[in-house]
């Protein structure tokens, strides 16, 4: 099986620990001296970066999660002077509480690096056109298939999120052997497909290439059966690198983490206790070599388990289970990622309105999954007129867009006795 | 801190005066007295050896200050740097012979007493000397200090040559530049802890490591 980086992929395990413990304690060393956040919560605990001397030590180290990105908009985590950084992104928009990342060209070529070791694991190679679905505009980790790609001398069609018409109309055209996307996009042309009377297994494509959001068995059998293609999930971390964390191999036995830069710890999310490998909890992340943006102990909110046993593949990187639900209550809708902390923000704006509301995803899958928000709402504006209510609904309707990059349908409900 | 070498690389901890390079040699040597930790060499734990013990397993330092031993002549200086190796007459010259094919001016200067050597041979007699001892590793303490800048380039191309015929290097320098350029791996110091790693070519093009070591404008860490 082609290993992009066999040296590090195939690690003898002891030895990648023991990189691990180096890096660990350079990152230490780098967030407590150049970030302020993190100097004062060690001084806060009593703790110094030299008590950091093993990957036993690791769980002294405090937690840092969305919140604490959140206040120390925008450059409060920073470990670098702004002219080390090359790239700023911002995952959340900019409304409310939005948080910034920032990356150096180093930690750009790593990002590039490990996308193409996902791509090299499930046998992309320079005769492969990999057709990039994703939303160029939004989804920050498209133009990451462009560049890993370019390091393995495959061709890239950025076909964004044009309809599945023109989706369909490149493959058969450019005969492209891949599809990136996220699944709910690839249900969707592929109903389109079924719609129109043509047979998948009729074009070119050999290998999907599946995520930023999560998708349950049915969804990966349903691809698989009717379109006679390998789905692949990648999973990523919008505050690291999304995708880059890690990705399925061959095997389809979970995804490989690229441990030589991340160190991953699964814990109990309420108790924050580590868990034991094979146990299922919440994934905590620790940056081992980005430069710009150290994290230390990163809660993700994504729920998976870790098992570090050799893979039938060869690479000696752990694997996680692949994630199909949050610790925390973000959903996706459309493969974009809805906080219900940006949806509170917006009600909290709102007199009369909230905080309470329902949330529901229209059950379709595809690109018309549509959210919609049945919010709790005061008498006085229930009893309002007609036209009152219209126009409250709308202006939320507008905030909402604004805040999350989605249409909502949104509907007012008197408060339950 | 924590850091490994691998057989056969050249590794070098860069840092500034006082960063604790010079006494993180002492503690890999023995020399040092008293410290926490483990020190694994070919999977075996060293922690405890007298530094005897070490130089026999073929760690050698190659100190700083005082480099040799400035009364003694070049031979007996050489001779000294094979003492445990308790070598016959014979075989002592032969490696000698050794030591002089790679350092040629020692030989010219074999019965002179080490204190009349120059600053440059002096260095090359302190490196020669550890050959002598046959290591598996040599650890030298800042080469470059106090020397001019040929024969810093002389000397760096002399430790490159003996890693290429399979000499181990761990090197510690204030000379960044030269230094990263052979080095294959290398570890940046600051203020006893280690802060950066990478290898030679990555941390030549470090921003961190261009402000701090190579002379480029350094306005301060923070410009926000």
């Amino acid at each position: 099986m082609p290993i992009f980086n066999p040296a590090v992929e195939t690690m003898d395990r002891k030895a990648l620990l023991e990189l691990q413990n180096e890096r660990l304690q350079i990152v230490v060393n780098q967030a407590y001296s150049n970030v302020d956040f993190y100097r004062r919560k060690f001084d806060e605990a009593g703790l110094s970066p030299d008590d950091i001397k093993t990957l036993e030590d690791l769980k002294r180290i405090p937690f840092t999660t969305r919140k604490d990105l959140m206040e120390n908009y925008p450059y409060g985590m920073f470990a670098v002077p702004l002219r080390d950084v090359v790239r700023l992104q911002f995952p959340l928009g900019l409304y409310g509480n939005p948080i910034v990342i920032g990356y150096t060209r180093k930690d750009l070529e790593v990002w590039r690096e490990l996308v193409a070791r996902i791509m090299a694991g499930i046998g992309i190679t320079e005769h492969d056109i990999i057709q990039v679905a994703f939303n160029y505009g939004l989804f920050l980790g498209a133009i990451r298939f462009n560049q890993g790609a370019e390091l393995i001398g495959a061709a890239v069609v950025p076909a964004s999120i044009a309809p599945a018409e023109v989706q369909l109309r490149i493959m058969k055209d450019f005969r492209s052997t891949v599809l990136a996307s996220t699944p709910s996009f690839a249900v969707h042309i592929l109903e389109f497909m079924q719609k129109r009377g043509v047979d998948p297994r009729s074009l070119s494509l050999k290998i999907g290439l599946f995520g930023a959001e999560p998708w349950p068995e049915e969804v990966h059998r349903f691809i698989e059966d009717n379109w006679g293609i390998k789905a692949y999930d990648i999973y990523g971390v919008m505050e690291l690198v999304e995708p880059g964390v890690a990705g399925e191999c061959t095997a389809q036995a979970g995804l490989h983490i690229f441990e030589d830069h991340f160190l991953p710890e699964v814990i109990d999310p309420a108790s924050g206790n580590p868990l034991d490998s094979g146990k299922s909890g919440e994934l905590v992340l620790t940056t081992l070599t980005t430069n710009a943006y150290p994290l230390l102990r990163y809660r993700t909110s994504d729920v998976t388990a870790l098992h570090p046993e050799r893979c039938s593949c060869g690479r000696t990187l752990a694997r996680m289970d692949r994630v199909l639900e949050r610790a925390d209550k973000m959903i996706t809708v459309r493969g974009i990622n809805v906080f219900p902390e940006k949806i509170q923000e917006v009600l909290g704006s709102f007199r009369g309105v909230g905080p309470g509301y329902l949330t529901s995803v229209s059950k379709k899958k595809g690109m018309n999954d549509q959210l919609k928000l049945e919010i709790e709402t005061s008498a006085e504006i229930i009893s309002a007129g007609e036209e009152k209510r219209e126009a409250l609904r709308d202006a939320l309707h507008q905030a909402l867009r604004r805040a999350i990059g989605l249409r909502v349908e949104v509907e007012l409900k008197g408060h339950s006795a | 801190m924590t850091l490994h070498v691998e057989a056969g690389e050249i590794v070098s901890l860069i840092g500034a005066n006082g960063a604790g390079k010079t006494t993180l040699l002492n503690v890999i040597s023995g020399v040092h007295p008293s410290w926490e930790g483990s020190r694994v060499f070919n999977e075996v734990e060293t922690r405890g050896w007298k530094p005897e013990k070490l130089v026999a397993q073929g760690i050698v330092q190659v100190p700083e200050a005082e480099k040799v031993f400035t009364p003694l002549s070049v031979l007996e200086n050489l001779e000294l740097g094979a003492y445990l190796r308790r070598l016959g007459r014979a075989v002592l010259q032969q490696e000698m012979e050794k030591v002089f094919a790679v350092f040629p001016i020692l030989r010219e200067r074999k019965i002179q007493p080490a204190g009349t050597l120059s600053g440059g041979e002096r260095q090359m007699l302190a490196l020669g000397k550890a050959l002598m001892a046959r290591p598996k590793m040599i650890m030298p303490d800042e080469p470059s200090l106090g020397l001019a800048p040929t024969i810093v380039s002389e000397i760096f191309r002399i430790i490159r040559s003996l890693n290429e015929q399979g000499t181990t290097i761990l090197l510690v320098e204030q000379n960044a530049k030269e230094t990263l350029r052979i080095s294959h791996r290398a570890y940046v110091l600051d203020t006893g802890r280690i802060v950066l790693t990478g290898t030679g070519e990555d941390l030549l093009s470090n921003e961190e490591v261009k402000r701090a070591f190579l002379g480029k404008d350094y306005h301060g860490k923070w410009e926000r």
